[in-house]
């Protein structure tokens, strides 16, 4: 079943659009869908702090580390992994950048 | 093998566990808690679990399944009655002694009451039952008078007032949180809770209560007879230090500990509300009542535990909501220094610098998420700015970090 890709892709932006060490929100199939440029590998996360549910996009990207504005929790990015506190992660999607050089988010 | 026993229910105690087990740390964890629940996130209890918009789930500190899962024992609805620092045991209310290698003091602050304020209307917010209570009791049309506009009580009015609740706050200082946060937030913050229909009565004090058939009457210092509902006591809190005085530990305004959270007596440490800490960059003692410091303790606790000890140094930091405004804070605001404010007081749009030395000490923020997180990286480094440069809305906070490395474009490598 982990095989099987039962995810869609859908094209969202040129990657041009997204700087390296840049993040935007960007809405896909109704979800609001964070992307994150860290030294050209692109990421996306569903567009909300596990904590408690804030959007991401405010917060600060410094390095590959994400600091959520309201209540400053961070993550690292290349992982969603919480860092602290470190009992937490992002929710991760299917991302990737196509040869034309669009960034694809793949949603179940 | 060695075993932890962590005292207390609250967010210290769970970071301190789950910061151990991520080190790889095998030994025995239990935790103590004399609340029945799992540990849990206070800061919802006056915020969102009051207004109905978070379950208990929500704001769990770990997952339910997380303790078996990581073989953390939980002893939950119990106290600890006894620590013996020269025995190394502590004695439990359900009659259980128990050894350990290390003791873990989190057991957090209560409500500091008010004598003659007590009985089934009247409340306090410390715990899920009590913001349970609470909650119950918050219908429309119902009046609800609150002792104290500090954070607890302005955040219960808030919530009240969104309810549909008549709210009145009772506060003895001219101003709420004017002590802590200064004139021109104290002043915000009563516009914003008046422009939502809560009567504010700053410098006045409620001096007597009495029961009737229908509710409360409340007597104020000038003789006003005020009729309400239900009462939240919301006068501060009184940290739960008797267990380490009892056992002859250090305590003065709490446990004392130094920079890695250790007490008086061997193999005690003291971290989150309960602990006054030595903060080396601060110079002195602090005791701390902020969830995010809570956190932080236990995961530099955890590694102190395992023999990775290093002093805690981290900024101190809190966040209040109420109604659609966000306050935050960053360091510890003493009313030393230069005071800067940057943005708009009357756009509801501002932040206020404490300015020591050309560094910036502390900070308040309302409404203003990116200069908060732009302040906390200056803060974290060495750096030099004038008042000009922070009242000045054009200067970004982060231009004042060291220079890095800007944003660049990405090449398509495929």
């Amino acid at each position: 079943m982990a095989e099987t890709a039962t995810w869609q892709w859908h094209v969202v932006m040129p990657l041009d659009d997204l700087w390296e060490g840049e993040m935007e929100a960007v809405e896909v199939d109704g979800r609001s869908v964070l992307l994150v440029n860290h030294e050209g590998e692109v990421y996306a996360y569903k567009n909300r702090c596990p904590h408690q549910e804030w959007p991401l996009h405010d917060g600060d990207l410094d390095e590959k580390e994400l600091t959520c504005a309201n209540h400053l929790w961070v993550f690292d990015v290349t992982t969603g992994k919480g860092v602290n506190p470190s009992n937490c992660a992002l929710i991760g999607y299917q991302c990737t950048v196509d040869d034309d050089g669009n960034i694809l988010v793949g949603l179940a | 093998m060695s075993r932890f026993v962590l005292v207390g229910g609250g967010v210290a105690s769970a970071a301190t566990a789950t910061g151990l087990r991520e080190a790889g740390f095998d030994g025995e964890i239990v935790i103590v808690a004399a609340e029945p629940h799992l540990p849990y996130e206070r800061p919802p209890l006056s915020k969102e679990y009051l207004a109905g918009t978070f379950a208990v789930e929500d704001f769990r500190a770990n997952p339910e399944d997380w303790y078996a899962q990581h073989d953390v024992e939980l002893v939950l609805g119990t106290r600890v009655e006894a620590l013996r620092p020269a025995e190394r045991r502590v004695s439990l209310s359900d009659g259980r002694a128990l050894g350990y290698d290390a003791l873990v003091l989190a057991t957090g602050v209560r409500a500091r009451t008010l004598d003659g304020f007590a009985g089934e209307r009247v409340h306090a917010l410390r715990t899920l039952a009590d913001s349970q209570r609470l909650g119950e009791r918050l219908s429309a049309g119902r009046h609800l008078v609150i002792l104290g506009a500090g954070f607890i009580g302005c955040e219960v009015a808030a919530v009240a007032a969104e309810r549909g609740v008549r709210v009145t706050v009772f506060e003895p200082e001219p101003l709420p949180l004017g002590r802590v946060l200064g004139p021109e937030f104290g002043r915000a913050i009563v516009d914003i809770h008046r422009e939502h229909g809560v009567a504010i009565r700053t410098g006045e004090v409620v001096t007597a209560m009495t029961e009737t058939g229908a509710g409360l009457e409340l007597t104020t210092r000038d003789g006003e007879i005020v009729a309400c509902d239900e009462l939240l006591v919301g006068v501060g809190s009184v940290p739960n230090v008797e267990l380490a005085v009892e056992a002859g530990l250090a305590v003065e305004r709490g446990i004392l500990t130094d920079e890695y959270g250790r007490t008086s007596a061997p193999d005690v440490y003291a971290i989150g509300d309960v602990a006054e800490r030595l903060h080396p960059e601060h110079g002195r003692r602090l005791r701390v009542e902020h969830h995010d410091t809570a956190v932080k303790h236990g995961g530099n606790l955890a590694r102190t535990l395992l023999g990775h000890a290093e002093p805690f140094t981290g900024q101190h930091f809190f966040w209040s909501h109420q109604y659609d405004h966000n306050l935050q804070s960053l360091g510890q605001l003493t009313g030393e220094g230069e005071t800067v404010i940057r943005g708009s007081v009357e756009d509801r749009s501002f932040a206020i610098f404490s300015l020591v030395g050309g560094r910036i000490a502390a900070m308040v923020a309302l409404d203003r998420p990116r200069d908060v997180l732009q302040a906390r990286k200056v803060m974290g480094v060495p750096h030099e700015v004038t008042a000009e440069q922070l009242a000045d809305q054009d200067v970004a906070l982060k231009s004042l970090l060291p220079r890095g490395a800007g944003a660049r474009r990405s090449e398509v490598v495929r």
